[in-house]
């Protein structure tokens, strides 16, 4: 019995427990207040529970994929629910539930409006996340990859900060109307497998067989590029991320930075790579100038801040500018790079995130010329600020730089000219982390600042655990570097030692 | 060939006895209460008899009337949204003592008469009499409310100009078809000999436009806005449902599924362009709640008609599919608006009244959020499989720029939508909205049973995914105007083989 509906069900289904148990207990007393705080925990607890069951579980076949589940939907358009997993998958749903995790221990007890619809959504929001890296039919993952906008809308427009409602409507629209073109682009390649084969079917591997020509191949894959460069972002169409991650309450950003821009990532390299490898090839000129741009324009931008979590947000933009460089670098050390980069980020920027919701918390500013240092007042959460703060930077050693170096040898091999480009931006990296470093916690203690308390130590162990693994990630990423690789298209394709290069 | 061979589908033998009831039961003595529950029983008896008929369909298809799965499916569709409305409508009419509307039921079982009419015909003469009820009732209908009654007289007035205007235009094509290929039946025109050809299209093209005038595409929707905001909101609810859902049907049936004459297939491109895009835009410079739904709903026949434009595999499964969407979405924000517009008067009319909603009343503002992501095409809402099937159907034909339009005229119709959203969001110091308001359990049952059809449409959209359309018209050979009979002419058979 495959476990993978229940991993994708899980946290919705708790979502509602929480709702109805936040409604039964409205009033009855400050003690349970906190209800839906303790399912939420309650829910993430058992879906790591079903995950380390998933994980321990020996792959289903020589293709490395790990599990497989399928279910009718709608068989009239041959529709099916059909959820599969692999390495990379399961690597990012690990990411996503330990920032989840993380989310819940450090923030969302502190959300007293409305809680239980708060952490309803924020479950949902992890469905739609997981269902989206583990689906492989087009339909059930376009269902996905929509059904967790909805959510992170309502999280950022109600729970947000000032400008709130304006950074949440320009995230809805960008990411769907984006969505939008993918569908078209979905349709298409499933009408095209109509004509050649007479079935109509939704299945990423049956489709993933179409012939294509290639001017068709190439408007395909530009529509689902689209919308993953929109996810990802890509430089002109990121201008919805820094608005949304500084005007999301601490979770959303942290959900927003960590994980979906991560969903981005994977349907790069899921859909648009391994899809069309011939149409991704002919466009990785252009796909890896935009990384180029991105990496560049983010760390120029972000040295620009004042505002924390803008900075932050637009350090993000620099990050995934070498994601997407290493993907389309057309090499398996670029792939390897950005998904390692991918995983670093995730946690590292994840946990800056946290970081500043904190600060933001205590001192109740994101303005770095407002906070001053912070060392003296709270020396753990400073500590662990510049720790992360270092591994944005691309310190060698910890995971950022792993996947910064492996992503600058695939570029290397391709032209040296963009590689040192590429190299330019980790010098502005410097920059931006320092500045951070250096105005945030190392500054002269503001005078008159009021007393706060520190990070206490339960959150710091969390904190700690997310260390050990960025550290793992840079000192030793080569198990997940042959791990967390896509697996071969075909279902029954036999490790035949020569994987399909994209 | 009427005297003794005639085939009635039941519904309307059904809601003519219905409404000669309720004349009687007027004129002994006037109850707002009884005409409403004569109403009521009335469409129950028509839905329970929707799929019979009296008489048997004449072999040679030359009957006034059709029964198909197309014509059940939308008449269904008909008298399950007045079904609605008259719930909707209830609580006004009841509570309004003073003014006994018994006329307000009356004309709208005569409107659900003649919608049910047009949906069933396969002659001009049905249609054009079922179009006529349902524009005069509805023009009564429109106004009336004795409250605000310059608005409303000013909307019905409109209503009948306009509606004159296209019906006149429709009549004309109608008696230029019959001149040319001397034959009444509901399909395009074919010149018999002696004529030009041109006349046929001519003729084709006025239909058409008389059509769209009721349709309310762009450019003929200028009525629809100032209708709708005029009307009280069951009402607007009755002109952009039940009135769309009679002319789309009969537009499907005139045309039938298949491909469109060529000569048309310009017109129809520019008129989707324009209908989406038009709608779009105007709704996006709304600020009142009835005439953003209006321009949507304009937009949203936009959509529909790409599906019609389409004729493919996805053709079928979408317009049924998309019709139900539209349908209980437009009708689930209409319950909204009558449930919570007592606390906001003027119907609930101005979005900025609806400021904080989610504080204040939790169950409708979820509800309405709902039926707008359902609008705007978001899972997982049937709206976003309706949509889906649209844009499959699109992509089947390879029409490309209308694709486009559709991505652009989505993403404007986003903005709207959620920025309603958005508004019932905020907080806000002082609600608008008192938070005591009287239980109306009828309107709550409504929002809940619609809410739950749109979000299990979106879960589990098979079974509204049958293809019913009629069969593809071939066009009617022309009865030759000099005598000799015809060849046995090929009327639309009675059901379409299942496609999928």
């Amino acid at each position: 019995m495959s476990l993978l509906p229940a991993l994708v069900v899980l946290p919705v289904a708790g979502g509602v427990i929480a709702w109805l148990a936040d409604r039964l207990h409205v009033g009855t007393g400050v003690r349970m207040r906190s209800i839906s705080w303790f399912v939420s925990v309650v829910v993430l607890v058992l879906e790591t529970v079903l995950l380390v069951v998933e994980s321990l579980r020996p792959a289903l076949q020589a293709g490395g994929w790990r599990d497989h589940f399928f279910l009718p939907w709608i068989a009239q358009m041959g529709i099916a629910v059909r959820l599969d997993m692999d390495g990379l998958s399961l690597s990012l749903i690990w990411l996503s539930l330990l920032l989840c995790l993380a989310c819940v221990m450090f923030s969302t007890r502190q959300v007293t409006v409305s809680a239980g619809v708060f952490h309803f959504l924020f479950l949902s929001t992890l469905t739609g996340i997981i269902g989206t890296f583990l689906a492989t039919d087009l339909f059930l993952f376009f269902f996905f990859w929509e059904l967790m906008l909805v959510p992170m809308f309502v999280l950022i427009a109600q729970w947000g900060h000032e400008d709130r409602q304006r950074a949440a409507m320009k995230f809805f629209i960008f990411t769907q109307g984006s969505g939008l073109l993918m569908l078209l682009s979905i349709l298409g390649l499933v009408i095209i497998h109509y004509r050649q084969t007479g079935v109509l079917t939704f299945d990423y591997f049956a489709l993933a067989t179409t012939g294509l020509s290639p001017l068709g191949s190439m408007l395909l894959m530009l529509g689902f590029f689209v919308a993953f460069a929109v996810k990802l972002p890509v430089v002109p169409v990121h201008v919805w991320l820094p608005d949304a991650h500084t005007q999301a309450p601490t979770t959303a950003s942290v959900v927003l930075a960590g994980i979906l821009l991560k969903t981005g990532g994977y349907g790069m390299i899921r859909f648009d790579i391994m899809l069309f490898p011939d149409a991704a090839s002919r466009f990785a000129p252009v796909a890896m100038g935009l990384g180029i741009a991105g990496i560049l324009y983010g760390a120029w931008l972000s040295c620009e801040q004042d505002d924390i979590k803008r900075l932050i947000a637009y350090s993000s933009v620099s990050h995934m500018g070498f994601v997407l460089l290493g993907l389309f670098s057309g090499s398996w050390t670029g792939m390897q790079g950005a998904i390692i980069q991918m995983l670093a980020h995730g946690l590292s920027t994840g946990a800056l995130f946290l970081i500043a919701g904190s600060i933001q918390d205590r001192v109740h500013s994101r303005d770095m010329r407002m906070i001053g240092g912070l060392w003296a007042a709270m020396p753990r959460l400073s500590g662990a600020g510049v720790f992360f703060a270092v591994a944005s930077l691309g310190m060698p050693g910890l995971g950022n730089f792993a996947g910064e170096f492996l992503v600058l040898l695939a570029t290397w091999r391709v032209s040296p000219a963009m590689a040192v480009m590429a190299a330019a931006g980790l010098v502005l990296a410097a920059v931006y982390s320092l500045r951070l470093v250096n105005r945030v916690f190392l500054a002269p203690t503001r005078p008159g600042a009021q007393p706060v308390t520190d990070f206490p130590a339960r959150q710091m162990a969390l904190l700690g655990g997310i260390m050990v693994a960025v550290i793992v990630l840079g000192l030793y990423p080569r198990p997940f570097m042959t791990f967390a690789v896509p697996s071969a298209l075909s279902m029954t394709a036999a490790a035949s030692g020569e994987r399909r290069a994209p | 060939m009427i005297g003794h061979d005639i085939f009635l589908p039941a519904p309307l033998p059904v809601l003519s006895a219905g409404t000669m009831v309720m004349l009687l039961a007027i004129a002994w003595r006037r109850s707002v209460i009884r005409s409403l529950v004569i109403a009521v029983v009335t469409l129950l008896a028509a839905l329970v008899s929707v799929s019979h008929a009296f008489g048997t369909p004449p072999a040679d298809g030359t009957g006034l009337f059709v029964q198909d799965r197309w014509a059940i499916y939308t008449a269904l569709l008909i008298l399950l949204s007045v079904l609605c409305i008259v719930f909707m409508s209830w609580r006004d009419l009841v509570r309004d003592a003073a003014h006994p509307t018994d006329e307000y039921p009356l004309l709208m079982m005569l409107g659900t008469l003649g919608a049910t009419s047009m949906v069933f015909s396969a002659s001009y003469m049905p249609f054009f009499l079922g179009v006529e009820i349902l524009g005069i009732s509805l023009m009564g209908l429109i106004a009336s409310r004795h409250y605000r009654f310059a608005q409303a007289t000013e909307a019905a007035m409109k209503y009948l100009i306009l509606s004159g205007v296209s019906s006149a235009i429709l009549l004309f094509g109608m008696g230029l078809a019959y001149g040319v290929s001397g034959s009444l039946a509901f399909v395009p025109p074919v010149a018999a000999a002696g004529f030009a050809p041109s006349m046929a299209q001519v003729a084709t093209v006025m239909i058409l436009a008389g059509m769209f005038f009721k349709l309310s595409a762009v450019p003929f929707h200028m009525w629809l806005p100032d209708v709708m905001e005029g009307a009280p909101p069951p009402i607007a609810a009755f002109t952009a449902v039940t009135a769309k859902i009679a002319i789309f049907a009969s537009l499907v049936r005139y045309f039938g599924a298949g491909p469109l004459p060529p000569f048309m297939q310009g017109v129809i491109y520019a008129v989707i362009i324009l209908t989406i895009m038009g709608g779009n835009l105007l709704a996006l410079c709304q600020n009142s709640l009835t005439r953003l739904m209006a321009c949507s709903s304009i937009a949203h026949m936009g959509y529909l008609l790409i599906a019609f434009f389409s004729p493919g595999r996805l053709q079928g499964g979408a317009m049924t599919v998309y019709l139900v969407a539209y349908t209980v979405s437009t009708l689930g924000v209409f319950t909204i608006i009558c449930a919570c517009a007592p606390a906001m008067g003027q119907d609930g009319n101005r979005i900025t009244a609806w400021k904080g909603l989610f504080a204040t009343n939790p169950l409708p503002a979820t509800a309405m959020s709902v039926m707008l992501l359902s609008l705007a095409g978001i899972p997982p809402t049937i709206g976003f499989f309706a949509k889906f099937e649209i844009a499959g159907t699109g992509v089947e034909l390879q029409r490309d720029v209308l694709l486009l339009v559709l991505v652009i005229g989505s993403i404007i119709g986003l903005y709207y939508y959620l920025n309603i959203i958005r508004v019932m969001m905020n907080g806000g110091v002082a609600p608008s909205l008192p938070i005591a308001r009287q239980p109306q359990p009828e309107l709550t049952a409504l929002t809940i049973v619609l809410t739950i059809i749109v979000i299990m449409g979106g879960l589990f959209p098979g079974p509204a995914l049958y293809p019913l359309l009629p069969a593809t018209v071939k066009t009617m050979p022309a009865r030759n105007l000099t005598g000799t009979p015809p060849e046995a002419p090929i009327m639309k058979t009675a059901i379409a083989p299942p496609a999928l």
